[in-house]
Order: structure tokens, then sequence, then C-alpha cells
């Protein structure tokens, strides 16, 4: 088995639950430049486009998701003056109110922390072979954002 | 033979299937793939012909000019949901 290197535990796609607490650890570690920390968490929400949802599921690509996320933390980490990325996503079924997808960005300063943060999770949207099921009382969706 | 991997809504299309198995010719391109996707399985092809669906070849996005042989790892992605 691969031994998993501290820089690959820095992108993930996972079944279970992360601690943010945990996460964010990871990234105050990795330098003590760091002075300004910025985060994104997204939940799962029980409504979308004006019908009730009550769980949902996320299918990715195996392989070529990880590759998409690491890619996106290379490139946070070139084009942004930014000391570290992490950039996490579950995957499987997700109940309402639990955490989907963790951007943590640490960084010298607030301003390009934010900046790269939301960088981060537009890019992740846009880029990344993920997607959604939500179970609705009308039935089950799979949800088109990005079409 | 190539396999051909489906994600999200497209399995919906093909009976429910994650793997096609689609024959390639000699030479073959994305597009000529496109097109014997679009005789067997018409709701597909439309969205891949309308470029909401793409092709991804060895785990990236692919044109339809992208050359493929049996090897390759072949997908085809609908629109991206991830994030909350």
């Amino acid at each position: 088995m691969a031994v998993e290197t501290e820089e690959g535990r820095l992108v993930r796609v996972q079944l279970g639950n992360f601690s943010i607490d945990e996460e964010l650890e990871r990234v105050r570690a990795r330098s003590t430049k760091i002075g300004g920390i910025s985060m994104f968490l997204g939940t799962a929400r029980d409504h979308s486009k004006g019908h009730d949802v009550s769980s949902m599921t996320f299918e990715h690509y195996e392989g070529m998701a990880q590759k998409k996320l690491k890619e996106i933390r290379e490139r946070a980490l070139q084009d942004f003056d930014i000391i570290e990325a992490l950039v996490l996503h579950r995957h499987g079924p997700i109940e309402i109110g639990e955490n989907i997808v963790l951007i943590i960005v640490g960084a010298q300063h607030r301003a390009d922390a934010f900046q790269a943060c939301q960088w981060c999770i537009d890019e992740l949207k846009k880029i990344t072979p993920i997607w959604k099921m939500e179970y609705t009382p009308q039935g089950d969706v799979w949800v088109e954002e990005h079409p | 033979m190539a396999q051909v991997k489906l994600f999200g809504m497209l399995k919906t299309l093909v009976a429910g299937v994650n793997v096609l198995d689609m024959p390639l010719s000699d030479g073959a391109q994305v597009k000529d793939l496109v097109d014997a996707l679009h005789v067997q399985y018409p709701g597909l092809g439309e969205l891949l012909h309308q470029k909401k669906v793409v092709v991804s070849v060895n785990q990236e996005i692919a044109h339809w000019e992208t050359a493929l042989a049996d090897s390759d790892e072949i997908a085809l992605l609908p629109p991206f949901a991830g994030g909350a």
C-alpha cells in the first residue's frame, strides 16, 4: 500500500466526515509564516430550487476528481500569494446539515487568503467531476448546476 | 472494444449501466465514438452533440479530434455539481 504523504492529505475525496479542527491544524502546521487562514465549508441544505430535499448522494470520478483537486491546490499556490491550501470533498450519502466540502487557505495576510479561498471553491465547482443526486418528495434528481 | 464509463444522470439514459462496451475502428477519434453512441442511444448522443456532456480520455477533457485506442480510459461527463 502506498504511503500517503502529508501533501496528499491536503487534497482528498473521502466517504466519511472530516474534522474541521484537524484540517485547520493541518494547514496551520505547514508554516509559522501563516498569519491569516480563510475557510469555506459547504454543507447540505434541505431545499433546492424551490423543492424540499431530504438527503443527497455525491458521485465522483475516482482518480480524475482527485487529480482536479490537486490541480486546484497547485494553481492556487502558484497564482495567489498564499502559503498553503487544503481542498476536501466528500462522496457517498450525506444527510441534511452534514459537511460536504472544505477549503482552507493559509497566507501571510487575510486578503490573499480570502481571494484564494473563493477562487478554489469556484474552480472546484467548474472543473471537478463530482455529481449530486438529491432525494426529494417528487423523486430523485440529478442536479445540473453547471450546464 | 473500448470501455466507456458513465456518470450521474447519464446512467438513466442507458438502462442503468455504468459502463458501455463500444467497438472502435483503427484511427477512431472522439467524434466517431460520439456518432456511434448517437445511433445506439439517441438521448445520450443529443447531449454529446449539444456539448452538455463532455468526453474525457485518460482523465483529461478531450476534443472531438482526440484519437482513441481500446486501452484508453474513456468517460462521459455530464455537467458537474460538486460543492454545496
